[in-house]
């Protein structure tokens, strides 16, 4: 039997070519949260950002919805983003709130990435999805990370 | 407006008759599909079996997903734990998913211990706010690692004030 479970759930809504709004859920036995938020696509820039929490433990808990707009400006894509999530966000308020922002943040350039792969696709339905993938990395060193291989 | 990306994400614990933990991770979205099994031995949490499969991923180049996960068997969860693992993955050339995977799988573990606590709050009667507070300032006081860690345990937070703390909090 499972004895206890969290799930993540993120959407990727690409506004227009220069926003993209990012929704996050994270449920478990214990918490549930939401963070809606809207970033610049060009540099990773939080430009607004909402938070709903939903069950939590301790009835200060949501004091940390007032302290996610210090989210508002912070970029996802600078060196150690990350910790500074974790640390402006988690610490000085929730840090259930930080994991959401903190999994939104690794799918900005996934997103992108999906988007042009699914347009290639579209157009060339026979195209080849790994020339595709690392052409498309290729062409965007601002997109971090070393790929999983099959 | 439809959504032009989605990820999910599960981690579950499920306790073993041999009583270790079996943690069981899944990342699925758009491009990718992944899992690991990491096996935590107790009472000192380390991880004796660790597996993992890529079911769908466009790159064919890339970080070997059940080669590198078994680097994990001998990590235990405590100190320095975020440091051991991403250095054990490769750091900044690993594979991001699949480190934050293991820290996840580690993190569900200690939020396992967490939860028979918690519900333990939920038995407890109240009237007044300091009675409401006092099982989470309970828990504070057995756990000052906690102080300071979010809004809840701050400085100038209610659960907090007037408790004896590591750092004289008072």
């Amino acid at each position: 039997m499972i004895t206890f479970s969290r799930s993540q759930l993120i959407g990727m809504e690409f506004l227009d070519e220069e926003i993209v709004r990012i929704h996050g859920t994270q449920e478990d036995h214990i918490y549930a949260m939401e963070i809606e938020m809207d970033v610049r696509i060009a540099d990773g820039v939080i430009l607004a950002v909402k938070g709903l929490m939903k069950r939590y433990t301790t009835p200060v808990c949501p004091q940390a919805v007032e302290r996610l707009q210090s989210a508002v400006g912070m970029s996802l894509r600078v060196e150690g983003w990350m910790q500074a999530v974790m640390r402006d966000i988690g610490r000085n308020g929730c840090e259930h709130f930080a994991e959401i922002i903190t999994e939104c943040g690794r799918c900005l350039d996934q997103a992108r990435m999906a988007k042009a792969l699914a347009a290639n696709l579209k157009t060339d339905p026979g195209a080849d999805p790994g020339a595709l993938a690392a052409a498309w990395l290729a062409d965007h060193p601002e997109a971090p990370g070393v790929p999983l291989a099959l | 407006m439809t959504v032009a990306f989605m990820r999910n994400k599960m981690v579950e614990v499920e306790p073993l008759p041999t009583g270790n933990l079996a943690v069981h991770w899944r990342l699925s979205d758009d491009l990718i599909d992944v899992d690991m099994t990491l096996t935590f031995q107790l009472p000192d949490l380390e991880i004796v079996d660790a597996a993992a499969n890529v079911r769908r991923s466009p790159h064919r180049e890339g970080v070997r997903a059940g080669e590198i996960i078994r680097k994990m068997v001998g990590v235990r969860v405590g100190g320095g734990l975020r440091k051991i693992v991403r250095g054990l993955m490769g750091g900044a050339a690993g594979n991001i998913d699949l480190t934050e995977g293991v820290l996840e799988c580690c993190n569900a573990v200690i939020l396992n211990f967490t939860l028979p606590g918690i519900q333990e709050f939920e038995k407890y009667t109240y009237t007044t706010e300091e009675e409401r507070l006092a099982p989470v300032r309970a828990m504070l006081q057995a756990n000052p690692r906690l102080y300071r860690s979010c809004v809840a345990f701050a400085e100038d937070s209610p659960i907090v004030r007037g408790l004896d703390l590591k750092g004289g909090v008072s």
